[in-house]
């Protein structure tokens, strides 16, 4: 009984796939096969018009020079580069393939501030040399054309623009990285207060610098971190304000961040040193989710051999 | 059992065999043969061939060396526990049941199970690649995993649960009483347990009692047993101790097991216990029988190879073509798990438990009960219902159906509650008649009950001398009291020489001394004692016209298949019988013969007044009624015409040939609508045979049918590819109601081998309830529909964003525990609410579903879902994504292609359109927002979907809206549980749930409108252009 039925079952499909007698491919003809098809065209062919539509609709709500709502863009995240693979930098001093990344990912990322790169008297701006306030440049919105830009100079990062030492420090053993504010259009940092900052920042203190500071994550590693060397805008270790507010990639398109420079001379070599860099400021804000924003963490492990 | 049936009169027209063999020279032999019934059809038949008992023929001496026992003492104990030990115990093995713990594991591994499964370990697989591999999110999938094996096991778990409970309502039917059984041992009388009766056993019966086992008996007095149980004939059975007829199952001096006494005592040798039995044989046939896959399993799991089907398909070549656009192996693992956990409907297969088990408790409401989940819907889909006669059709009880006076017949009300009797009664034959009626009877209420209706009073006496004395009570009134009035003076009961009852009573008229002689018995038989008849009152000269005429009434009568009994009386001249007269009844010192003749009386276990019109219902509806009975042809044919089963105007080949003054064998069957078929016939049959007939007759009867042929015509049935309900309530039943393809037991009258083989039992013994039984059937069929149709639907909205999500590498637009949280949580309260929809035009007046033809979910059931409304659910869903994405900063062209850099867990300055960076965690955090959207747009759309889905051809509107308040309840669930989600739990990180900006709820509203919209035209098309491609390819 069985063995038949699973026979009877066998013909059933052969016959489903190709019914010679009806001439019926997947239990239908070919005229019926033409006419769900050609329905099929034109319903999702309908369907397809009617997203595009409402897509279109929905992009004509939307400023194209302003996001409609920042809910997660803002505060901002404090990015290091290199970009460390699993926040690790490790590298041996002898061996310059091991930090040849990072070296390549500074020459990279500092290319743009190259002085070449800033001529353009039409979309650089003359900004003060030292930090100053925010530099407002109207609404967002190209009735006035695009926005001019702050120059950075790319030599105020000192030893670790890349100019008087082209691996940045890695092959002394004393490695750079170079921090910059994630740019969020029209933010606004607002600098600490005085005394709110940690007591031995103070003496640097600028009301027109975002400061930024990086110390040993841990307790441990306070003695492995030795000396920490901070480059900036007329040596603030931080973010000036005339830099912000950022007015977007189609109206700033040539738009430099500013940035600043740390520098390690004198880490303990074959052993993990974490350390944290902050950026502090009014609002900014950091949180124990998101351990990008406002903050950042990499662990050093250089090879002294 | 509650059946008092005992027939004192037994005035059996069609005679049964204990009268055949006690009075041989009886003369109604002769009216048998009138009536074209050859004597007692010889119910050979494989079980009674099977039996090879002797007991029957040996002598008590015989007896009692073979069981070594005695007579006068029985066993002794220790000889008793020495044969329970070696025999067991008195008591039938119940069915084999399936361990709990294989019930259990059947759950865990049906259905999606596997498919579950198969992600839960593949995504523990994953686990351990990328613990090893130290990536950051591995222990996602850990979860994932854990959560995918709880969805199993909770399921698993819930439908087990919702089986147990319902197996529960029965494992309480099936507790009794322990019954006890009088028995002599070591000499003296004990009460025992019946279970601990062994062979060789001397038990005493009484009226009432239940046989404890196969008896011999050795002593009979007055003894009647209702074997209806056994062979489904109607008619009490006397027993005595002669050996009567070479079968053991005609002797008369063997009792069965479950069979009842139901009056007089014996004394009988138990010759065989437990299983042993002729029922425990029965029994034991019955749990051979292999229990059919009901219907609606075989939908689902066609549903489940389907939804499988098309999960494992996409999920495979999604598998390859993300390998081959040099995705990594394990990504598209985790894509294939993504894809199955989108594609099952984890949360189905408990709603269609939820819902069958509603619309069983809807059922038992309506006194249906059901043993097994599943056969809910098996009643919808039935085509042939072969049901018992006794006890289902009929009340099974007898009543008064005709009265034959004046040269007239006259029809009584024969329904459960009468209340009056609405034929003539002016005439004073009929003041004549119902004297008789009411003074020659010794039934008596039990007293009071004065406020309980008549027909449900309890009587003392017989089951026609009760039929006559409530016909009397109902008329007249007060029947106790009209005896008083009129003092009985003399009696003579009936015995089954005389085959009649007299008795003489004084009058109530003062002025009137004479007595009054009120004699009942055999028609033919009061008819030889009479010289005179009362026409309209006067006395007339009994001459041969009238004698014809009589004859013309008692067979027209008896050929209703009713018990005829005639009426006479005499008023005794005063001369001759003065006051003091001393009426002597062992002489009969008064007059017998020369009586005046007043009428007839027949009466018949009336079918119930539900019946016919349920029967024409389920005619109505397309499924054919069969009537398989063990009573005679003549009765069952009666009873069939009369309910319908066999309708007024069809005839059989018998009446043809009668008609037509021909031959039966010149007859052609073709003619013949329908057809009554003797057992004898039946087993002479060749299954060819057998499906000609159940083809070419569309009003079958089967009478004198044994437990074996009731199998074989269910098997019959099933050959023509009809799904079978049997329904019945004996044992021999039983058998037939396993195999059927739902069984359904009388709850009051059954015997508990008949339930224990159903899948339901009828709580009320109404054949009509099976009607109730086929519309709830039915309809949860069409709803299941509903509900599929509706889950199937979003599994689309779910499957795209994955598909997506591989080919243009877009940030992941929904994940999978909030696929869970849609299977799970939203959809389960509004899909189990589709349950409670109301038919959508008249489902009784429609054919039954053929069952290979008309599947759960067909291609257009499935092609609408995935293809249209899931394709538009899934546009919907998707504008709602990028509206989300688009808002913060990131416009639909930038996503394409983004995933890599996306999902990049070091990259903490992605740009998005506007040139602001994003860290990895502000990333995530957006696509959970995206999740949420999604998913808020899939709730809304589905809560158009529930509405659409309410109805497949009829508009909204016709259907009503607010009718079925469970769908609000389920479209207000919906909501309350995404906001729930959305808002209260948006902080719980594990959920992926943020809280969402209120417009985005909106955003899908235009699509949820044209949902609706498109559907109310499909609709229309489908009403305006029946037949058309459209309806053909739309119509689900």
């Amino acid at each position: 009984m069985a063995r038949d039925k699973a026979k009877e079952g066998d013909g059933n499909w052969k016959k489903f796939i190709w019914n010679s007698e009806k001439k019926e491919f997947l239990g239908r003809t070919g005229g019926s096969w033409f006419k769900i098809l050609l329905f099929y065209l034109i319903f999702y062919g309908c369907l397809a018009g009617i997203f595009i539509g409402t897509i279109q609709v929905m992009l004509l709500t939307i400023s194209e020079f302003e996001p409609k709502y920042q809910d997660r863009v803002a505060p901002p995240g404090l990015t290091v580069i290199p970009r460390v693979l699993k926040t690790e930098v490790s590298f041996s001093i002898s061996d310059p393939k091991t930090y040849e990344e990072y070296v390549a990912g500074l020459n990279k990322f500092l290319e743009n501030y190259d002085n070449d790169q800033q001529i353009s008297d039409m979309v650089f701006d003359n900004c003060p040399d030292k930090p100053d306030d925010y530099i407002n440049r109207g609404a967002f919105n190209n009735g006035q054309g695009q926005k001019k830009v702050c120059r950075f100079k790319r030599d105020w990062l000192e030893n670790c623009s890349g100019m008087t030492d082209s691996s940045y420090g890695y092959k002394d053993g004393k490695p750079c990285v170079v921090v910059k504010l994630n740019r969020v259009l029209g933010f606004k940092p607002k600098p600490p207060l005085n005394d709110s900052l940690p007591p031995e920042m103070t003496g640097k203190y600028n009301p027109y610098v975002l400061p930024v500071r990086c110390f040993a994550k841990k307790a441990e590693d306070v003695d492995k971190i030795g000396t920490v060397e901070y480059y900036g805008m007329a040596g603030y270790a931080g973010f000036p304000l005339q830099y912000y507010p950022y007015y977007g990639k189609l109206l700033q398109p040539k738009y430099l961040q500013p940035l600043m420079a740390v520098q390690f001379t004198n880490l303990t070599y074959d052993t993990e040193v974490r350390v944290e860099c902050k950026v502090y400021g009014e609002n900014i804000h950091y949180s124990d989710k998101d351990r990008f924003q406002g903050r950042f963490e990499v662990k050093f492990d250089i090879k002294s051999s | 059992m509650g059946k008092k049936r005992s027939d004192i009169y037994s005035v059996e027209i069609h005679g049964t065999q204990d009268l055949e063999k006690t009075d041989k020279e009886d003369e109604e032999e002769k009216y048998k043969d009138l009536k074209g019934n050859k004597k007692k059809s010889k119910k050979t038949d494989d079980l009674k061939k099977e039996l090879d008992l002797d007991d029957h023929k040996l002598s008590k001496e015989e007896l009692e060396e073979k069981y070594t026992t005695s007579i006068s003492k029985g066993l002794t104990s220790a000889r008793a526990a020495e044969i329970l030990a070696r025999d067991g115990p008195n008591a039938l093995t119940p069915p084999k049941s399936t361990p709990e713990i294989i019930k259990f594991l059947k759950q865990m591994v049906g259905g999606f199970s596997i498919l579950l499964w198969v992600g839960a370990l593949l995504c523990w697989i994953a686990f351990g690649i990328q613990v090893a591999q130290g990536v950051a999110s591995a222990f996602d999938n850990l979860y994932l995993g854990v959560v995918l094996a709880l969805v199993v096991i909770l399921t698993g778990i819930f439908a087990y649960y919702q089986e147990a409970k319902s197996t529960n309502i029965m494992a309480s039917f099936s507790k009794m009483i322990p019954q006890q059984a009088l028995v002599i041992r070591d000499g003296e009388k004990k009460e025992v347990p019946a279970e601990q009766l062994v062979v060789g056993d001397m038990v005493e019966i009484k009226g009432g009692d239940r046989i404890p086992a196969d008896i011999r008996l050795i002593f009979s007095q007055g003894c009647k047993v209702d074997n209806s149980s056994l062979t489904g004939e109607s008619e009490p059975q006397s027993r005595s101790c002669d050996f009567t007829h070479e079968n053991p199952l005609e002797t008369k001096n063997i009792a069965f097991y479950s069979t009842t006494c139901l009056e007089g005592t014996a004394t009988g040798m138990v010759i065989s216990t437990g299983d042993h039995t002729i029922i425990g044989r029965i029994a034991s046939l019955a749990s051979g029988v292999g229990n059919e896959k009901t219907p609606i399993a075989i939908e689902i799991e066609h549903f489940v190879h389907i939804v499988a089907g098309v999960a494992v398909s996409i999920g495979v070549l999604f598998f390859i073509i993300a390998v081959s656009m040099k995705y990594k192996v394990l990504d598209s693992i985790i894509f294939l798990i993504g894809i199955i956990v989108a594609n099952v409907p984890e949360g189905l297969l408990a709603t269609v438990t939820v819902s069958l088990s509603l619309t069983a408790k809807r059922m038992a409401k309506k006194n249906c009960l059901v043993k097994n989940l599943e056969a809910v819907e098996t009643l919808g889909s039935t085509s042939i219902i072969c049901s018992d006669k006794t006890g289902t059709l009929t009340q099974n009880r007898m009543t008064v159906a005709h009265l034959w006076f004046d040269d007239q017949i006259y029809s009584a009300d024969t329904s459960e509650e009468q209340t009056t009797q609405t034929f003539d009664q002016s005439s004073q034959s009929w003041a004549a008649l119902s004297k008789i009626v009411t003074l020659c009877n010794r039934a008596e209420f039990k007293p009071g009950q004065e406020n309980i209706p008549i027909m449900k009073r309890v009587v003392v006496g017989d089951a026609s001398e009760t039929a006559l004395l409530k016909f009397a009570e109902v008329i007249l009134g007060d029947v106790m009291g009209i005896r008083k009035r009129n003092r009985k003076l003399a009696e003579i009961p009936f015995n089954s020489t005389n085959k009649f009852q007299l008795s003489i009573h004084e009058t109530e008229d003062p002025n009137d001394k004479r007595f009054l002689l009120v004699m009942k018995g055999a028609p033919e038989r009061i008819l030889e004692r009479c010289s005179t008849i009362m026409i309209n009152g006067e006395e007339q000269p009994l001459d041969r016209e009238r004698a014809e005429a009589f004859q013309m009434a008692y067979m027209e009568l008896g050929g209703l298949g009713e018990r005829v009994l005639g009426f006479c009386h005499l008023y005794l001249p005063e001369d001759e019988f003065p006051d003091t007269y001393p009426f002597d009844t062992d002489s009969m010192n008064f007059p017998t013969s020369n009586l005046c003749f007043v009428g007839l009386l027949s009466m018949i276990d009336p079918p119930r007044s539900t019946v016919p019109d349920a029967v024409s219902k389920c005619r109505s509806a397309g499924i054919k009624v069969i009537m398989v009975t063990g009573d005679h042809p003549i009765t069952a044919k009666a009873i069939a015409k009369s309910v319908g089963i066999i309708s007024a105007n069809s005839e059989t080949v018998e009446d043809i040939a009668k008609r037509l003054n021909v031959p039966v064998e010149q007859v052609n069957k073709q003619d013949a609508r329908a057809a009554v078929i003797n057992g004898m016939e039946l087993k002479d049959m060749t299954t060819e045979q057998l499906d000609e007939i159940l083809l070419n007759h569309s009003e079958i009867v089967f009478a004198r049918t044994s437990p074996q042929q009731k199998l074989i015509i269910v098997e019959g049935c099933q050959r023509q590819d009809a799904v079978v309900a049997v329904t019945g309530d004996g044992v021999n039943d039983s058998p037939a109601l396993k195999k059927a393809d739902i069984g359904i037991a009388m709850g009051i009258a059954g015997s508990d081998a008949a339930k224990n083989a159903a899948d339901m039992i009828l709580l009320d013994d109404n054949f009509a309830s099976i009607v109730t039984g086929v519309e709830e059937g039915r309809l949860i069929f069409d709803n299941l529909k509903k509900t599929i149709a509706y889950t199937l639907t979003k599994n689309i909205a779910e499957l795209c964003p994955f598909l997506i999500y591989i080919i243009a590498s877009i940030p992941l637009p929904i994940g999978t525990i909030t696929i869970l949280f849609i299977d799970l949580g939203t959809d389960i309260i509004p899909s189990v609410a589709l349950a409670y929809e109301k038919a959508e035009s008249d489902i009784m007046s429609r054919r039954p579903r053929h069952k290979k033809k008309d599947r759960l979910v067909n291609e257009q059931l499935a092609v609408y879902s995935y293809l249209q409304i899931g394709i538009l659910q899934s546009i919907g869903a998707f504008l709602a994504y990028f509206t989300v994405y688009a808002e913060q900063g990131w416009l639909p062209n930038t996503l394409l292609g983004l995933r890599v850099n996306w999902e990049d867990d070091y990259s903490n300055d992605i740009e998005d359109s506007y040139g602001q960076e994003w860290t990895r965690y502000q990333r995530t955090y957006l696509q959970w927002s995206g999740y949420t959207a999604f998913f808020v747009s899939i709730t809304i759309q589905q809560v158009a979907d529930l509405i659409i889905r309410k109805t497949r051809r009829n508009s909204l509107f016709q259907q009503g809206l607010l009718r079925n308040k469970v769908i609000w309840l389920g479209i207000f669930s919906q909501i309350a549980i995404a906001l729930t989600l959305c808002y209260g739990l948006g902080s719980v990180t594990a959920l992926n749930f943020t809280p969402l900006r209120v417009q985005y709820w909106f955003v899908a509203m235009p699509y949820a409108i044209l949902i609706w919209v498109y559907d109310e035209i499909r609709k229309l098309f489908i009403r305006q252009y029946p037949g058309s491609w459209w309806d053909k390819n739309m119509y689900y």
